[in-house]
């Protein structure tokens, strides 16, 4: 591997290695003032390299590795090599991560406490957490929530935020100073953009906060809140923990624990306005 | 036996012996009281990473896909020659649905899809199919 | 002679509820069963001596009133819980 960057993201160190320069280059200059892995040593290896020798000049298209690596993974053309290296980083977190429990959450922070949003590809936890980060919230990370199976505390892992297709435009229309990284169009997903957490995030991500609140947002919906009754959280975050299972009693204690610490609430909403007022109304009323 | 079939939470088992009973059903002969948490790894996992699937898979290679989802030897009439890249997840995900591969005719598809539905645990390709059919949480 | 139905040991088991599920962890699996009535109490009255199915049927009728006391409804809650691990015939 030719070239390399490393990072430490909250308590998870990378190091990347790449066929091709402009994937490193580009993480480089979007995580430039995140800390370098703690002693140096990082906790997962990702690789991004090219199938045949002469894949890296004719037609170059990016193949996803690492120290955890899944058969069936589609290559991305160069084009989209940040976006390659980004789910790279997922993909070592998901299936190698065992150290903290793993929820597929966004998660901002306010006064010590964490407002955690989990659901499916769409539902617009990465968006409200990008736009919650603008109106007062510390952004602690918008694609996995670490919970630490002792304290029961959560830990920031301050990711480049992936925003889709129209929450694009609406991230930037709210954030005009904030830095994003290449408009990716013609992904699996559609269009992508990366957004940088703001230096407030990363200068915090090494505080960790006490979850008080858990949502299931769902974008496109009449405006609904509804009270979610713990053993269907319980039975929602197993769905949405990649290393519920791997984790063993330790998950066990640590799900059942924040299950019956928070309340949980599924709230529906048309627009991004209609649910940060939803937000702040239930964050209000704890 | 008591008419009334309300649920009395608040009383524990082992107090109020002789009134205040809590309320008990014993369900339905078919209905279930167990759910088991199933491993998300693999929907998870490979919806984060986009996955594919070739067509047909790599040991079989120079095959062509028949009407009905089979390998047979490249040439056999009425089979379909095979896609030329790997079929990505996501057309894979809308084809389920009832929709059509993108890009390529309707009798085609139907093969190519029918080839995808018949992949079994080892053959390259199962592990995407399994991860589309599953919900992301 | 009729089955004895056995509860895993209470070490083998964490249970914690939480509404009207109940999450079950099974240490000698590693699976985690949510559960609903009436199973956890069906657990709580087997313990690991175990009973026969009328016994348990008696003993859930002592501490709850059964709205629908029923052996074959029981069997299957039974069954369920042997296919699980969490109980086994002796």
């Amino acid at each position: 591997m030719k070239h390399v960057f490393s990072v430490r993201i909250g308590p998870v160190g990378f190091r990347v290695g790449s066929d091709w320069r402009e994937p490193i280059r580009q993480l480089a200059a979007l995580y430039a003032g995140y800390p370098q892995p703690e002693d140096g040593v990082p906790d997962f290896t990702v690789r991004l390299f090219a199938q045949r020798p002469w894949r890296r000049v004719i037609r170059p298209a990016v193949m996803i590795g690492g120290d955890f690596m899944i058969p069936d993974a589609a290559p991305l053309p160069l084009a989209q090599g940040l976006l390659a290296a980004e789910m790279a980083m997922n993909l070592q977190m998901a299936l190698g991560q065992r150290r903290y429990l793993l929820l597929h959450a966004s998660a901002v922070e306010r006064d010590g406490r964490v407002l955690l949003m989990t659901g499916e590809s769409g539902s617009g936890k990465s968006t409200l957490a990008a736009l919650l980060s603008q109106r007062g919230w510390r952004l602690m990370g918008d694609e996995f929530a670490l919970i630490d199976p002792i304290t029961g505390l959560a830990h920031a892992f301050p990711r480049l935020v992936s925003l889709k297709n129209a929450a694009i435009a609406v991230a930037e229309a709210a954030m005009p100073q904030a830095r994003f990284g290449p408009l990716l169009k013609g992904t699996p997903k559609g269009a992508i953009r990366h957004l940088v957490p703001d230096a407030a995030a990363v200068a915090a991500m090494d505080t960790p906060g006490k979850p008080a609140l858990l949502l299931f947002p769902r974008f496109g919906f009449t405006p609904d809140i509804r009270d979610v009754a713990p053993g269907e959280v319980f039975m929602r975050l197993t769905q949405a923990s990649t290393n519920y299972v791997a984790m063993g009693e330790r998950g066990f204690d640590a799900l059942t624990r924040l299950v019956l610490g928070i309340p949980a609430q599924a709230i529906d909403y048309p627009d991004t306005g209609h649910a940060l007022a939803q937000v702040e109304a239930l964050w209000n009323a704890l | 036996m008591s008419e009334d079939g309300e649920q009395r939470n608040d009383i524990p088992e082992r107090e109020g012996v002789s009134t205040g009973r809590r309320a008990l059903m014993l369900g339905a002969v078919g209905a279930s009281a167990i759910v088991s948490i199933r491993p998300a790894l693999a929907s998870t996992a490979v919806s984060i990473v986009h996955c594919q699937i070739p067509v047909p898979d790599a040991a079989r290679a120079s095959g062509w896909i028949a009407a009905d989802g089979s390998v047979v030897p490249s040439g056999t009439a009425g089979a379909f020659a095979p896609p030329r890249q790997p079929l990505k997840g996501e057309a894979v995900k809308q084809a389920l649905a009832g929709g059509q591969l993108p890009g390529v005719e309707y009798e085609r598809s139907q093969a190519y899809m029918k080839y995808v539905r018949n992949l079994h645990s080892g053959t390259s390709g199962f592990t995407c199919f399994a991860s589309l059919q599953m919900p992301r949480g | 002679m009729a089955a004895v139905y056995c509860a895993a040991q209470a070490e083998a088991l964490r249970i914690v509820p939480l509404d009207t599920l109940t999450a079950i962890y099974h240490r000698a699996s590693g699976i985690t069963h949510l559960v609903g009535p009436p199973v956890p109490e069906i657990l709580a009255a087997l313990g690991p001596d175990g009973l026969t199915l009328g016994a348990l049927i008696a003993r859930l009728g002592e501490t709850y009133d059964l709205l629908d006391a029923d052996e074959a409804a029981l069997g299957a809650r039974l069954d369920e819980l042997v296919a699980a691990g969490l109980v086994r015939t002796a």
